[in-house]
């Protein structure tokens, strides 16, 4: 054909456009390749006998599977569950949106319904009332952010200079992971380490294989945990080798020791895994919110996190993503709302996939923007990275919505990584750990990425990283090592830290430690969203923070810039 | 939980009555504890949570263990938790102040066993009467029988 | 993309010799394939065909002076549980598990099943280079070193490129599990082929 030999110069531009190196596939509902309008989702329904759940969703008792019968007996609420239930789906979804009914007004039926029916209420619901529906629903009165602080070398010196500068931009939570897992103990002290020297008061966090994250945890290494997840089906709940009885004992767990956790899960999860039993990815991530819940645990990161490439792939899916950030919101949980992998090549589309977290606001936006460039980030990418820094506080001043973070002008930036990387200097040598070089804390105070770095002698760095486990160095041991090296204030807050772990205020939901190391929770920051004029706006000293960029022209003076 | 009615806080309140069992906190008035009720906090050695100083760390007198979550601050967080609207959370800090017992290497090795295929039923049951009887772990006893039965009947036993 | 560079092409012959039980030979590495490697499925995700993947993995045990013994994992398609399946069947407890897709993880017995040695996950990223050292790495674990790891390459924009395609080719791998099914031992031969 004439056509195919010639081809039209606007297709070849579209071609040429970034989006179209995306993954893009068809809905196979059958094997749950759908986001969440699938034909095989059961239908809602609930029966109790005797005070005991014995039917849930279309499902008797003795064909409950594990995850069934942990929702019914431990995620809802027997007394109201009948009467939830009985209200129509799209009468709970005008009382999501509608200002006029409290967040308790919510919770007072959400606490009763089924996965089933919690996926009938959204399917009435489009993007923009999901994210009314979430600006009310979010626990947490004011929003946060959390990043990731990684190294494509699981270098300590790097991830402690990124840290310091994360927390200096306003991220209250950071996270960290390795490519070498064995690297763990030392990157974990780094991280905790560099984010005392910006703003005090961040809360850091190690991903690794449940046992071995509650013990960093339990040594005072990390300040709180995530990486504990859970999944829509029996098989791949078994394949990743818990079972909503071992991750509800592992919940408590954390919990004895005072430390914060919440669990981890998201849409695509098991259609990724091969075992999705022809659910939609959205029913199944419903189930996941309610295990979280019956387990008793305060919160949960979701929002498709490491699959995101997945639901970004089917018709719907983006919408699904939001869908289940505001069910986890809406009954009652800490919501870390992903938006922290990489998601696409075009930019049009990672900014488009993040402004339904962004807007509305949630506890943590991006559960990590990476506070690197992308290619450092060991959780293969984020969907905002440290070229974006600008863009993103750019958006929150266009919009006067608060994203969490700030402008900070590059002195104050250079002064902390230094810091940083001196005070672990320090405590690498309090504790005898290989030493770090005076070139390598020049270095990394400039660095962008590990590009820019020195290497380390990583033999003797995973010696000294088995040594740590092998000696039981603790927390305490970082604390005096801080101080030891003449970094008293670090220590300081890094004690604070610790000794919150005796008060347990941090296990309530939504909890984060303001800079003046106070606890900050829905307990006592409760969402009063009620309408226009109502609830968390960014003003006064927060809003002025918000209006500084790297260029902004002085009105005073023209031919001067500001900040 | 021992939920005292109201008249009866109000007294244990007029009378400076505030051991931990039998305060019964007030969310909106109480929480934070460590900014709000700090003299209610102990860590499990029965040091106050004032004393967790950076001296008393520089002296070598605090321990890790010192920096632990004790009982009965889980049971007031707790109450502060079910009078917030959050039984599901209340329950796993109750269940958590009875983990607090345990040594680390213990509570690892039940939460293993709890693992799909990790443990026979045998084996689950006799982690229950351990817990139940060493530790009056009754909460968590309960969890893991339950386990053995759901385990039982979706095969996820070991063999 | 891969290019064997030989101007000709390997075919794979992989032949059952019943169930696979443990080694005897301290000085052994345990390649656990995945239900469909070779078999439905003839090459990873960014068309690497999996004759060159097992030969350069072969080739790095074997030039360690290590045995190497090949078995296919029937009984799941989770990459862990095959690397650590092939690591508590191998007499010296160090495996490699390998996906049709190309995602690789050497696994020691005594670890728990969720950690490992090293891990290579994103498939796209995985070249014939890389399955030369990953041999070659766990030949050296099986005689008691410590080799620095092999670098792991990220490249994160291979997620939204072939995540959702990489699930399907997980989903049909998924098709060919036999639950329950013992893993079995192959017998592997390369032979050459007029790439025409």
């Amino acid at each position: 054909m004439t056509t195919s030999a010639r081809r039209s110069k606007r297709t070849e531009a579209l071609e040429q456009r970034p989006v179209n190196l995306d993954g893009f596939v068809e809905e196979w509902p059958e094997v749950g390749m759908v986001a969440m309008e699938s034909p095989y989702d059961p239908e809602p329904g609930v029966r109790v006998e005797d005070g005991v759940i014995v039917e849930l969703d279309g499902r008797p008792r003795a064909e409950f599977d594990f995850l069934d019968q942990f929702i019914a007996d431990h995620a809802l609420d027997i007394e109201a569950t009948e009467r939830a239930m009985a209200i129509p789906a799209v009468d709970i979804a005008h009382l999501l949106v509608d200002p006029r009914a409290t967040r308790q007004d919510v919770l007072a039926v959400s606490r009763g319904l089924t996965p089933a029916k919690l996926l009938e209420v959204v399917k009435t619901m489009n993007v923009v009332e999901m994210m009314m529906a979430l600006q009310k629903m979010r626990a947490r009165r004011t929003p946060a952010n959390q990043a990731h602080a990684t190294s494509a070398r699981d270098n300590p010196v790097q991830v402690a200079a990124d840290a310091a500068e994360a927390s200096l931009r306003g991220f209250r939570e950071l996270e960290t992971t390795l490519g070498v897992v064995r690297y763990a103990p030392l990157v974990a002290i780094a991280l905790q380490v560099g984010s005392q020297a910006g703003t005090p008061g961040v809360l850091t966090q190690c991903a690794l294989e449940e046992a071995t994250e509650l013990e960093l945890g339990m040594r005072g290494i990390t300040a709180y945990a995530e990486t504990i997840s859970v999944y829509g089906t029996e098989p791949v709940f078994c394949d990743g080798d818990d079972t909503p009885w071992s991750k509800a004992f592992l919940a408590s767990a954390y919990a004895s020791r005072g430390i914060k956790m919440r669990f981890t899960s998201g849409t695509g999860s098991e259609v990724q895994m091969g075992n999705a039993e022809g659910r939609s990815m959205l029913y199944l991530e419903i189930r996941c919110i309610l295990v979280t819940k019956g387990a008793g645990v305060q919160g949960l990161q979701n929002g498709s996190i490491s699959c995101i490439g997945v639901p970004g792939a089917v018709p719907g899916g983006i919408r699904a993503v939001l869908a289940e950030n505001l069910i986890a919101s809406m009954v009652d949980l800490e919501c870390a709302s992903g938006n922290d992998q990489s998601f696409s090549h075009s930019d049009l589309r990672r900014a488009a996939r993040l402004l339904p977290q962004l807007l509305p606001g949630t506890d943590f936006v991006c559960s990590g923007y990476s506070s690197t460039p992308n290619y450092d980030n060991m959780f293969a990418g984020s969907n905002v990275d440290a070229e974006d820094f600008d863009d993103w506080n750019t958006i929150q001043r266009d919009l006067q919505v608060d994203g969490g973070l700030r402008h900070v002008p590059e002195a104050e930036l250079l002064a902390v990584r230094n810091r940083a990387a001196r005070a672990l200097q320090g405590v690498f040598a309090h504790l005898g750990l290989p030493p770090i070089t005076d070139k390598e804390v020049e270095e990394v105070t400039y660095a962008h990425g590990s590009k820019d770095l020195p290497l380390r002698d990583v033999l003797e760095d995973l010696k000294a990283a088995q040594s740590v486990m092998d000696r039981g160095v603790t927390g305490l041991d970082i604390v005096k090592g801080l101080e030891a090296s003449g970094f008293g204030d670090m220590a300081h807050n890094l004690l604070a830290i610790l000794r919150h772990r005796v008060s347990g205020d941090l296990l309530h939901t939504s909890a984060i430690l303001t800079p003046e190391l106070e606890t900050l929770s829905a307990v006592n920051d409760s969402n009063d969203y009620a309408g226009p004029g109502s609830g968390y706006r960014p003003s006064g000293a927060r809003w002025e923070e918000m209006k500084r960029l790297r260029h902004v022209v002085s009105a005073q003076n023209p031919e001067r810039e500001v900040g | 939980m021992h939920r005292a009615t109201s008249v009866q806080r109000e007294r244990a309140y007029v009378r400076g009555v505030t051991t931990p069992s039998q305060a019964d906190l007030d969310p909106g008035r109480d929480y934070p504890l460590a900014t709000r009720r700090p003299e209610l906090l102990k860590t499990p050695t029965g040091k106050g949570i004032d004393e967790l100083t950076m001296e008393a760390v520089l002296a070598g007198e605090v321990a890790p263990e010192d920096l632990r979550i004790a009982p009965e601050t889980l049971r007031l967080q707790a109450g502060i938790a079910e009078r917030a609207g959050r039984p599901q959370l209340a329950q796993n800090f109750r269940r958590a102040a009875e983990l607090t017992a345990l040594p680390d290497e213990l509570v690892l090795s039940i939460y293993n066993a709890l693992r799909p295929r990790a443990s026979t039923r045998q084996q689950l049951t006799a982690i229950a009467d351990e817990l139940e009887r060493d530790y009056e772990a009754t909460l968590c006893a309960q969890l893991v029988r339950e386990a053995a039965d759901v385990y039982e009947r979706r095969h996820i036993l070991a063999s | 993309m891969a290019d064997t560079g030989t101007g000709t092409r390997r075919i794979l012959r992989l032949d059952e010799r019943g169930t696979a039980g443990p080694g005897g030979r301290t000085d052994e590495v345990v390649l656990g394939l995945s239900p469909a490697f070779g078999d439905f499925f003839t090459k990873t995700i960014v068309d690497i065909p999996h004759a060159e993947v097992l030969r350069e993995l072969l080739a790095g045990i074997e030039e360690q002076g290590v045995h190497a013994r090949v078995i296919r994992f029937r009984g799941g398609s989770d990459l862990a549980v095959i690397a650590h399946a092939a690591a508590k069947l191998s007499g010296s407890g160090i495996g490699v598990g390998v996906l049709s897709r190309g995602t690789t993880m050497i696994h020691q017995k005594d670890l728990v099943r969720l950690s490992n040695l090293e891990l290579f996950p994103q498939a796209p990223l995985m070249d014939l280079d890389a399955f030369r050292k990953i041999g070659r790495n766990a030949a050296r674990y099986a005689k008691g070193e410590s080799p620095e790891p092999v670098p792991a390459r990220n490249d994160f924009m291979a997620r939204p490129r072939w995540q959702a395609k990489a699930a399907l080719l997980h989903i049909k791998e998924t098709e060919f599990v036999v639950p329950g099914a013992d893993p079995v031992e192959l017998d592997v031969r390369f032979q050459l082929a007029d790439a025409g």
